[in-house]
């Protein structure tokens, strides 16, 4: 969370010689096909929308010349998923210090210190610091305990919009038998904050939940939402407190004969999160839970570090709707393209997006817990 | 109505804007340290011809200067503004491939399609364009009308422009070869009388927008074998080269430096390359079967003779430069070493290489640089009359050093003088900082240049400053 200073910023800013190689997917690898992976830049079409033009218009907040923060200052700003589809293609081609979502996220983060924010991710703010959660619900859900070997975090959108995916997750745990509990008093993770620039704001939800989860001394904390693991891998102290997503867990619960799910026998697509799979290298473990529940996976034409966003990430399911829908639609399209109206996934995020584009969609979670009764039914 | 607001009412308000936060993204490229920084007063996004040309209309009754823009990818200062209130005109909508052609070997397209599209598009028919060492994200009505250099140079050559359509300033369209006759016909450059295209090839955005352009296409062959030959000196390779060429037996010949350019041509930094010769030469021999063998028979007794050595690469990698033929995406890994990239690029006869090269590196040695940051590569061209070579000079530095941007500066100044003096062809497209010390040897040609350029656009809108 610290700042990156400016002369480190525009080191960097000058290194991208504009191929705008970070718009389109691995063109060898996918087969000599042209898919774009940008999805604001696709969307909005003008340069600033795409990473290379992005970076000179931090370059020009940086030095001045921008001095204003103008509606379409802050579209430009915020209306990027921050999915990292652009760096995972430029450090394959230019083997420079970019990141280009990190240096995003100082764009926001400056704009957001000079007031220069979406009043819907102020709002945000506003419901974090009232109510502790990022959808501003005053009633609190509560989730059974049987122990402290593992924490299981649960975070905003599991617990206030797809609460199917914590109630598999529960029924997971329970089944397992593995000693687990959730924090009596979870606060949003930070990301949503962290995401839209307001950093000041995370830093005291970082604090509590730190604190929560010191008194409780569990060795494992297991999370279903990629974005607070990310959050808690890259922004929280270190909490001597092993950080699994569930897809990790579960493998390891299996693998270790604590957990038999039996086989679902059906063939799925599956979308890559952005925040598990490009932000936290972590691609292989959900496809092996998926094979483990006898869900053959069919890979959609643009998947793992070519994945297309679902939409929701970085602010825009809040702050540009549209345009989060539209990128939902997009990938909508590529599923159907399999011939499947069902897509698997491991991200309540990429569920409650895809899914308000028309197509059902399975968390892992909730796939192993169906599994579960696979078993039990013999 | 201000400039905005009538072109608010051509593009549509979502398709214009004249706020910093747009501009800003079109007022630098990598060659910023050349040319500086400037955003143009409006971008505008036009969707059809039709728009365009009322675009260049309004321009031109308002003498505002106009900027067009297919990808911007051109690293070399050609679309930044150089006047206040400018209006870049970004044709990248204008993305359709209007035919392919498997029967004619051609492909019709807007300037918004990139290689990458059109690979993808002609693979499908066992043809590919000529493609450039260039990121595969580049328009390729643009890059052929700049007239480009191709992996596949010393076989297809440099010109594989068939007909094209432009908008003069005025907004009246011009269309060239045998299109001018019927459009539908656009597969022949020769059209009905005197050539006018070659006139208008090379221009940056100073004669008008290309809309549409019709080029060849190559068959892909299934016969295809690469050599990599390591030599540890400059003068030994050229008998090699000099013969291949001459006697048309490669399709591809780079002869570059090993640590620069072997980490594109085989896809990674992963490899010991400072274990391998200095210099290497490298060869793509492809045919039909028969002739296949028998041409690469021939390349591998030269090869034997040239007192070079194939170099044992792992398959893999060495393979990696049939991709980069059919869409470069490790090409731009060159700029990895240090952030930024500076070349001279000009075209000259192969025999002068050596020389070139030397006077480069003593120079910039002499300046303080690093012997591990000088590069060179010189790339055949077909047909081998007069030995005809492109040429880079390479530096890597990084652009945010201030030292090196002076060192480099003093060494660009040197580097174009010494080479007008020793001899070169002439420069790869005009473009800032060669043009300047060239004008004084050229003589009356700018003059005449002027004049013709007065006549299509005489009030001097079309992306001013960019040639003479
Ligand atoms: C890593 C790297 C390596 C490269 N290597 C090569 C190489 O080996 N061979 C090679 O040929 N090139 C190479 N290039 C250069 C690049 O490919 C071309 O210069 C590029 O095609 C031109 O840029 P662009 O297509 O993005 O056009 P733009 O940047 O959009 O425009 C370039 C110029 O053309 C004008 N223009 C744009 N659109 C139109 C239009 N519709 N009508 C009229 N004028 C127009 C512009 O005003 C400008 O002056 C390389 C580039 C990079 C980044
Ligand atoms: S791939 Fe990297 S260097 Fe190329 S334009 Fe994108 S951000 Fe810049
Ligand atoms: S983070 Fe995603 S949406 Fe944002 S610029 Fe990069 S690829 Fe585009």
């Amino acid at each position: 969370m610290e700042k990156i200073s400016e002369d480190v910023l525009l080191r960097a800013i000058s290194h991208c010689f504009k191929c705008k190689l970070c718009a389109i997917a691995d063109f060898h690898g996918m087969g000599e096909e042209w898919l774009a992976i940008c999805p604001s830049g696709s969307y909005y079409g003008f340069n600033s929308f795409y990473s290379p033009g992005r970076f000179e218009v931090l370059r020009e907040v940086l030095n001045g010349e921008i001095d204003c923060g103008t509606e379409m200052l802050v579209k430009v700003a915020f209306a990027c998923q921050l999915c990292g589809a652009c760096y995972e293609r430029c450090k394959e081609v230019s083997k420079v210090e970019l990141d280009n979502a990190e240096l995003f996220e100082e764009l926001r983060s400056i704009l957001a210190e000079r007031g220069w924010l979406l009043d819907a991710h102020v709002r945000i703010r506003e419901d974090v610091e009232r109510t502790g959660n990022a959808y501003g619900e005053d009633e609190r859900v509560e989730y059974p305990s049987s122990g402290d070997e593992v924490i299981y975090f649960v975070g905003c959108t599991a617990r206030y919009r797809e609460r199917e995916i914590s109630d598999a997750m529960v029924r997971v745990l329970d089944a397992s038998g593995a000693r687990y509990t959730v924090l009596g008093d979870e606060w949003c993770c930070g990301s949503p904050l962290l995401r839209t620039g307001q950093r000041d704001a995370a830093s005291r939800l970082i604090e509590h939940n730190a604190g929560e989860i010191s008194k409780i001394g569990a060795e494992k904390m297991v999370f279903t939402c990629p974005g607070c693991l990310k959050t808690f891998k890259e922004s929280y102290p270190d909490l001597g407190v092993e950080l699994l997503h569930a897809s990790e867990y579960i493998n390891d619960l299996v693998s270790e004969g604590r957990l038999q799910p039996g086989k679902l026998e059906i063939t799925l697509p599956y979308h890559d999160p952005c925040h598990l799979g490009r932000h936290l290298g972590i691609y292989d473990a959900p496809r092996e839970t998926l094979e483990l529940i006898g869900v053959r996976v069919m890979e959609l034409s643009r998947n793992r570090g070519n994945a297309w966003c679902c939409g929701s990430g970085g602010g825009v399911k809040s702050g540009f709707p549209e345009f989060a829908t539209w990128t939902a639609d997009e990938r909508v399209k590529e599923i159907r393209a399999t011939g499947s109206d069902v897509v698997a996934s491991a991200c309540p995020f990429c569920k409650r997006n895809l899914k308000d584009s028309g197509v059902r969609v399975f968390d892992l979670a909730e796939l192993v817990s169906q599994a579960l009764l696979r078993s039990d039914r013999g | 109505m201000t400039i905005l607001e009538e072109l608010e009412r051509i593009v549509g308000r979502e398709n214009v804007s004249g706020d910093p936060a747009i501009t800003a993204a079109y007022s630098r490229d990598q060659h910023w340290t050349f040319v500086p920084p400037k955003n143009p007063a409006f971008v505008v996004r036009p969707g059809t011809k039709e728009e365009i040309r009322d675009v260049l209309m309004l321009a031109n009754r308002e003498k505002t200067p106009v900027i067009p823009w297919s990808t911007g990818i051109n690293i070399r200062g050609m679309t930044i503004p150089t006047q206040d209130g400018s209006i870049m005109l970004d044709v990248s909508r204008l993305n359709r491939i209007v035919e392919l052609n498997p029967e004619m070997m051609t492909a019709t397209i807007q300037p918004g399609v990139t290689f990458g599209m059109l690979v993808e598009a002609s693979k499908k028919h066992g043809l590919r364009p000529a493609f450039p060492d260039a990121p595969l994200t580049v328009s390729a009505v643009t890059n052929n009308y700049l007239r480009g250099i191709y992996q596949t140079s010393p076989r297809d050559g440099l010109d594989h422009i068939l007909s094209f359509e432009i908008i003069l300033p005025n907004g009246e369209t011009l269309q060239t070869g045998s299109r001018l006759l019927k459009r539908d016909l656009p597969y022949f450059r020769y059209g009905p009388g005197p050539e006018i295209a070659s006139l208008f090839i090379g221009g940056p955005g100073t004669w008008g927008v290309v809309t549409e352009l019709t080029l060849k296409l190559y068959r892909i062959f299934e016969h295809q074998k690469i050599y990599y030959v390591g030599f540890d000196d400059l003068e030994k390779p050229i008998d090699l080269i000099d013969r291949v060429n001459r006697e048309e037996l490669v399709s591809s010949c780079r002869f570059v430096d090993t640590i620069h350019w072997l980490p594109p041509y085989l896809g990674t930094f992963d490899y010991e390359y400072e274990t391998l010769p200095e210099f290497v030469v490298a060869m793509v021999v492809e045919n039909q079967d028969r002739i296949f063998q028998a041409q690469d028979q021939i390349v591998q007794s030269y090869i034997a003779k040239s007192g070079g050595k194939i170099l044992d690469l792992p398959q893999d990698l060495a393979d990696n430069l049939k991709c980069e033929m059919l869409g470069a995406e490790t090409s731009p890994m060159i700029f990895g070493f240090k952030g930024n990239f500076y070349c001279v690029g000009y075209y000259g006869p192969l025999n002068l290489l050596p020389k070139y090269y030397q006077d480069f590196k003593e120079n910039a040695l002499k300046i303080g640089f690093d012997a591990k940051d000088i590069s060179f590569y010189a790339n055949t061209i077909a047909r081998f009359h007069g030995q005809s070579t492109y040429y880079e000079l390479e530096i890597y530095f990084d652009s945010s050093d201030r030292k090196s941007v002076e060192m480099l500066r003093t060494l660009h100044a040197r580097t174009v003088t010494n080479l007008l003096e020793t001899g070169i062809y002439g420069w790869f497209r005009p473009y800032a900082g060669v043009i300047e010390p060239t004008l004084e040897r050229i003589g009356n040609f700018t003059e005449y240049w002027k004049k013709l350029q007065n006549l299509i656009d005489p009030n001097g809108i079309m992306n001013p400053g960019k040639v003479f």
